[in-house]
């Protein structure tokens, strides 16, 4: 049997989520909504006798749709085919905005759907300077109003008790009448199954996605036969519930005095500040990247420690042969390169969250805006920027509650060229080799080299957004409204759940497209198409008959490579990155790492023959790699593979090429367009060709 | 005597009540955002080089921002 589905509705910062999170007691998982890619939260809880399944829907002010996170709303409530259509909708008000809620929750009776109606944060109400008549809320709502605190548990027990109540029929209090009724009648004939109110919104929103394409015609037919349009049936509907339940619950919730904004205003006066509010923005950024990466080195040192000792017993444990060697080689060190990541990215998220939760992400895109605007965006793309340097992938996630359709595409679009933590070990590498290590005005040069490419990638994404922008076309005016909610301190439960969605959802999924790029890897370099890779031995001995043991068996190595299918693809490539100084080895590193940037070190060990799990963090593994990489002597110059020119050619390469296969996927399932996908691949690995193949030709 | 302005003229600190909206210019979002005609609204907040403005309404008690290019849609009066 079906379990009966609950679905939390309610505005943003109403505690809607902590209020899930202590019903669910999070037993929930994360999934998808069938066919689009926003996230779906679902969680069980078993009373009453039987497992109901509560959904969290996103934050909405109003049924009326104007971003991805509102439409889903609007899909579940309205859409009876769809699965998430709930048995009984809960509610969600906070004391402070009640009337709000009281709206929301007539649009969604009028749906058709019933609903209780909670108010949560209870707690606060006295020190809010309110009071309500619950009993005259309940006649007037005509259901059940219940209290909780999601913070401290209290009235959880009474609300899943509550959620086999359904409450009588619902009149609608709201009628279009006058000028719009015309117009009204001529659609009710479209959708005689609908209720008048579902009716009303086909009419007054341009874009239904669960009406056949005949409805849809015929709706815009009857919208330009009355001369409307669905902007201006949403504004009076605004307009009339406002006045009316203003009106009708004046005598419910009494308002003595107004305690609470005071608080916050304070707050405010400083984080808002014209010039401190910069001052302490910038402050916590810096303390933000420097606690990701100072608190995350011990942990990573400790994980990289302990997996190649794994490594090893697994080798030492397994029978020597191609699969043992599959298994540490590929399979494990794949998992290797992606389970370092893990503590930056759980710390990056952790502080992201943290900023989320109290409230001064918000403030963020208030100080924001105006210095994104010029480039075509909004001040809430500051979110996904700022947590694109952990990693692409929940950053361009993170950028769906931006309204616009053309300023979320552009958000999403340039995000990529933050500098992720996945080409930091690329550039430590690289850095070491071609950059000296001196000191320049005080400053060592490496890590003003570092320093640079991070400004570097702010700056291509600022300016590749500043192009974007002349070049797509929008059919809306941009615009920006959004509720700067009072500070509030964290609800570590929140902190903690989105933190693990974030971690894991990077761990699983980029993950495995990491592990299997891996394998696919190992098995290109570890096979041949001809007998030069089956018997290498035979070849390089009567090429070299006088090698000594040590040196034979790396020159087989490295014979191995080069007639393997890598090494094969490596040189089918080489005219194509020869321009930008890279030889075929380096070609054989570009093709590998497509599928993530950070599979670049582990491939040049490979191709170096040092064995897939060089350890970047141990100083003496490091220095082998270097001092291999630094001998390596490109065939087609004569010089060293790695100088200077070469060097800065392959930095500035992986600064701005699309070298990740997670970000590629997330992008083709967040925009739902392969046209925009492949544009931003080949935007950004042009730029990256040619910046590489002008700054090489000039510098060698 | 009754004055009508455009919102993105006032300083921080002046209260003043909304008259009207430029219904063709702002989306449906503000007026259920409870930027309504008749609601008395407080600037409270102004981000520098004409950045964003942090309104608060009294009604709802809550703090709104919009920008200034869509404040000077609104027309307000003391």
């Amino acid at each position: 049997m079906k379990n009966t589905v609950i679905a939390l509705l309610g505005n943003p910062n109403v505690g809607k989520t902590s209020l899930f999170n202590r019903i669910t007691k999070l037993h929930q998982h994360v999934g998808n909504y069938p066919g689009i890619t926003v996230e779906k939260r679902e969680g069980y809880v078993k009373a009453n006798g039987k497992t109901y399944t509560v959904i969290d829907l996103p934050g909405t002010y109003t049924l009326f749709p104007t971003s991805l996170d509102e439409e889903i709303v609007f899909n579940s409530l309205a859409n009876k085919e769809s699965l998430s259509f709930p048995d009984l909708v809960v509610v969600v008000a906070e004391p402070n905005n009640i009337k709000r809620s009281v709206i929301l929750y007539q649009q969604a009776r009028e749906l058709g759907v019933p609903a209780i109606f909670v108010i949560n944060m209870i707690d606060e109400l006295a020190a809010k300077g309110l009071e309500i008549d619950y009993q005259k809320l309940e006649a007037y709502l005509g259901t059940k109003v219940l209290t909780t605190d999601a913070r401290n548990g209290k009235g959880i027990q009474e609300l899943v008790q509550a959620f086999d109540i359904r409450p009588s029929h619902h009149l609608s209090r709201f009628i279009a009448d006058g000028q719009y009724k015309e117009a009204l009648d001529d659609a009710k004939k479209l959708f005689p199954l609908s209720t008048e109110y579902q009716t009303w919104q086909f009419l007054a929103q341009e874009h239904v996605s669960f009406i056949s394409l005949e409805q849809r015609r015929r709706l815009v037919e009857i919208r330009n036969h009355h001369n409307i349009s669905g902007n201006q049936l949403q504004k009076w509907e605004a307009m009339q519930r406002n006045a009316q339940v203003e009106r009708d619950i004046a005598n419910v919730v009494l308002v003595k005095e107004n305690l609470h904004v005071s608080k916050t205003n304070h707050i405010d006066k400083i984080l808002l500040h014209p010039v401190w509010g910069y001052v302490i923005f910038f402050l916590l950024l810096f303390i933000l990247f420097q606690l990701v990466f100072t608190l995350s080195a011990p942990i990573m040192d400790w994980i990289d420690e302990h997996f190649a000792a794994f490594v090893d017993l697994t080798a030492a444990s397994l029978p020597e042969g191609p699969i043992s060697d599959l298994i540490t080689q590929g399979i494990l060190a794949g998992i290797g390169g992606i389970v370092i990541f893990v503590p930056q990215i759980a710390i990056l998220f952790l502080l992201v969250s943290l900023m989320e939760e109290t409230g001064y992400m918000s403030r963020v895109v208030f100080l924001m805006d105006r210095w994104l605007r010029p480039y075509g965006l909004n001040g809430k793309s500051v979110i996904p920027l700022m947590s694109g340097v952990g990693c692409a992938v929940p950053a361009i996630m993170a950028a769906r509650n931006i309204e616009n359709t053309k300023e979320r595409l552009i958000t999403m679009l340039v995000t990529p060229f933050m500098t992720c933590a996945a080409r930091l070990p690329i550039y430590v590498v690289l850095i070491a080799l071609v950059i000296p290590n001196n000191t320049f005005l005080g400053f060592g040069l490496q890590g003003l080299v570092l320093n640079l490419l991070y400004i570097l990638g702010v700056v291509a994404a600022l300016l590749s957004a500043w192009v974007l922008n002349k070049i797509v076309k929008s059919n809306h005016k941009s615009f920006l409204i959004f509720e700067l909610p009072s500070y509030k301190t964290p609800d570590w439960r929140n902190v903690t759940n989105n933190v693990w969605d974030k971690t894991s959802g990077f761990l699983f999924g980029a993950g495995k497209i990491i592990l299997a790029m891996a394998i696919v890897l190992w098995v290109l370099g570890n096979f041949g198409p001809n007998d030069r890779f089956n018997e290498a031995e035979r070849y390089v001995t009567e090429a070299n008959p006088d090698l000594s043991e040590a040196d034979l068996s790396e020159e087989i190595a490295s014979f191995k490579l080069e007639h393997s299918f890598l090494g094969y693809i490596g040189m089918g490539i080489e005219p194509i990155v020869a321009p930008l100084g890279y030889d075929w080895k380096m070609g054989i590193g570009l093709v590998s790492s497509f599928a993530a940037r950070e599979v670049f070190v582990g491939t040049m060990a490979t191709v170096y023959s040092l064995g897939e799990d060089v350890d970047i963090e141990d100083d003496e593994q490091k220095q082998t790699l270097l001092s291999k990489m630094k001998s390596e002597i490109n065939r087609n110059t004569g010089q060293p593979a790695y100088n200077l020119a070469s060097g800065i050619s392959l930095l500035l390469f992986y600064a701005f090429a699309m070298q990740c296969m997670s970000t590629i996927a997330i992008m083709k399932r967040e925009t739902g367009s392969w046209k925009w996908t492949a544009i931003q691949t080949c935007m950004m690995t042009g730029i990256a060709y040619v910046l590489a193949l002008v700054v090489y030709q000039l510098m060698k | 005597m009754q004055k009508s302005f455009t919102l993105d003229i006032l300083k921080v600190g002046d209260v003043a009540k909304i008259s009207e909206l430029n219904a063709t210019e702002l989306p449906a979002k503000f007026f259920e955002m409870g930027l309504l005609p008749g609601c008395t609204i407080e600037v409270r907040h102004k981000a520098p080089f004409n950045g964003p403005i942090g309104l608060h309404l009294l009604g709802s008690n809550s703090l709104v921002a919009i920008r200034k290019s869509e404040a000077a849609h609104i027309f307000v009066e003391r």
